[in-house]
């Protein structure tokens, strides 16, 4: 996979072994561009919002995210918005920590993701263009399957 | 009480200080005002803006009053770290706030302080002088326009903040 980030490129392998089902859900709904959002509750992550009302089931999940990571979970609706639709309990989200001191958060400890691949290449890049997009203003994320 | 303006983008907001509760810090707040700089979104501790105290207005303050657990919108915290506690790469932050840091910390609305800094204990300062961490005023006046230029930091990047003291 393809992951966009303002100016910046990278590679993600996919784990279609152990996660076999939700790769298979990615890799159907891509591409997506999705305006980009930078965690303000687990650290260095950035994530983008996914629409649809399919179930995605759990799987290959872990609670201890690492730099790299590609997950997809579903994010607790109050720190996506502040004015949240209030018959909205969670959003899909898929996201990738981009470096340490980051942990995944729900509203009462750690919050269980479905790891679904890992940056293998252009990591140090994202790393370098999250925060500056912090600083500056977020753009949009693109993900796409790589040719 | 004395009472401070945050302006933001536009919108302003009053703080009251809590100077009966921390007189120590609010007093050593009240000297260093007015401050302004680049307000940046938190990316641990939620819905809060901060506002990082440089050159001059640097504050390097003991720990005063309750330890508390919980940070309520509205709250605005003096916040201090040890340049020895680092959090790894601060590139969105200045150079200058790359090891020790202090700050104001401004939650401006719900959940204020949850996610990842709310239960990482070496964070809270609780069994080491590694940071402090001081409520020393509330809000009691923070329109909702002034809540959204907080929550647009977010995505639209840094804003210029302006604290004064508020007078007469």
């Amino acid at each position: 996979m393809r992951i966009t980030l303002g100016g910046v490129d990278a590679i993600a392998e996919l784990d279609e072994r152990d996660a076999p089902e939700t790769t298979r859900w990615l890799k159907g709904i891509l591409p997506i561009e999705r305006q980009a959002v930078h965690s303000m509750e687990n650290g260095r992550e950035v994530y983008v919002v996914l629409d649809g009302a399919q179930r995605v089931p759990d799987e290959n999940q872990t609670i201890y995210q690492t730099v790299g990571d590609l997950f997809v979970y579903y994010k607790p609706a109050i720190f996506v918005q502040p004015e949240w639709p209030r018959d909205v309990r969670d959003y899909l989200v898929v996201g990738f920590v981009y470096e340490r001191d980051s942990a995944i958060r729900g509203m009462s400890g750690a919050l269980a993701t479905n790891l679904v691949g890992r940056i293998t290449e252009g990591l140090d890049g994202l790393a370098h263009e999250a925060p500056r997009m912090r600083r500056e203003g977020f753009g949009k994320m693109k993900i796409s399957l790589a040719s | 009480m004395r009472k401070m303006l945050f302006e933001l983008n536009g919108t302003k907001a009053v703080a009251e200080m809590l100077e009966d509760v921390v007189p120590k810090t609010c007093d050593a707040v009240w000297k260093i005002l007015p401050v302004e700089g680049m307000s940046i979104h938190a990316n641990w501790a939620s819905r809060e803006i901060m506002l990082h105290l440089a050159g001059d207005k640097i504050l390097r303050l003991p720990a005063e009053g309750q330890l508390r657990r919980t940070t309520a919108p509205g709250d605005i915290v003096y916040f201090w770290r040890s340049p020895q506690m680092s959090r790894g790469k601060q590139l969105a932050y200045g150079a200058q706030f790359q090891r020790e840091l202090s700050e104001f910390a401004i939650f401006y609305g719900e959940p204020a302080g949850g996610g990842l800094a709310a239960e990482d204990p070496p964070r809270t300062g609780r069994d080491s002088n590694l940071q402090v961490s001081t409520l020393f005023a509330r809000f009691i006046d923070a329109p909702a326009e002034f809540l959204r230029k907080c929550e647009e930091i977010r995505h639209r990047g840094l804003q210029k903040l302006v604290v004064t003291r508020l007078e007469g």
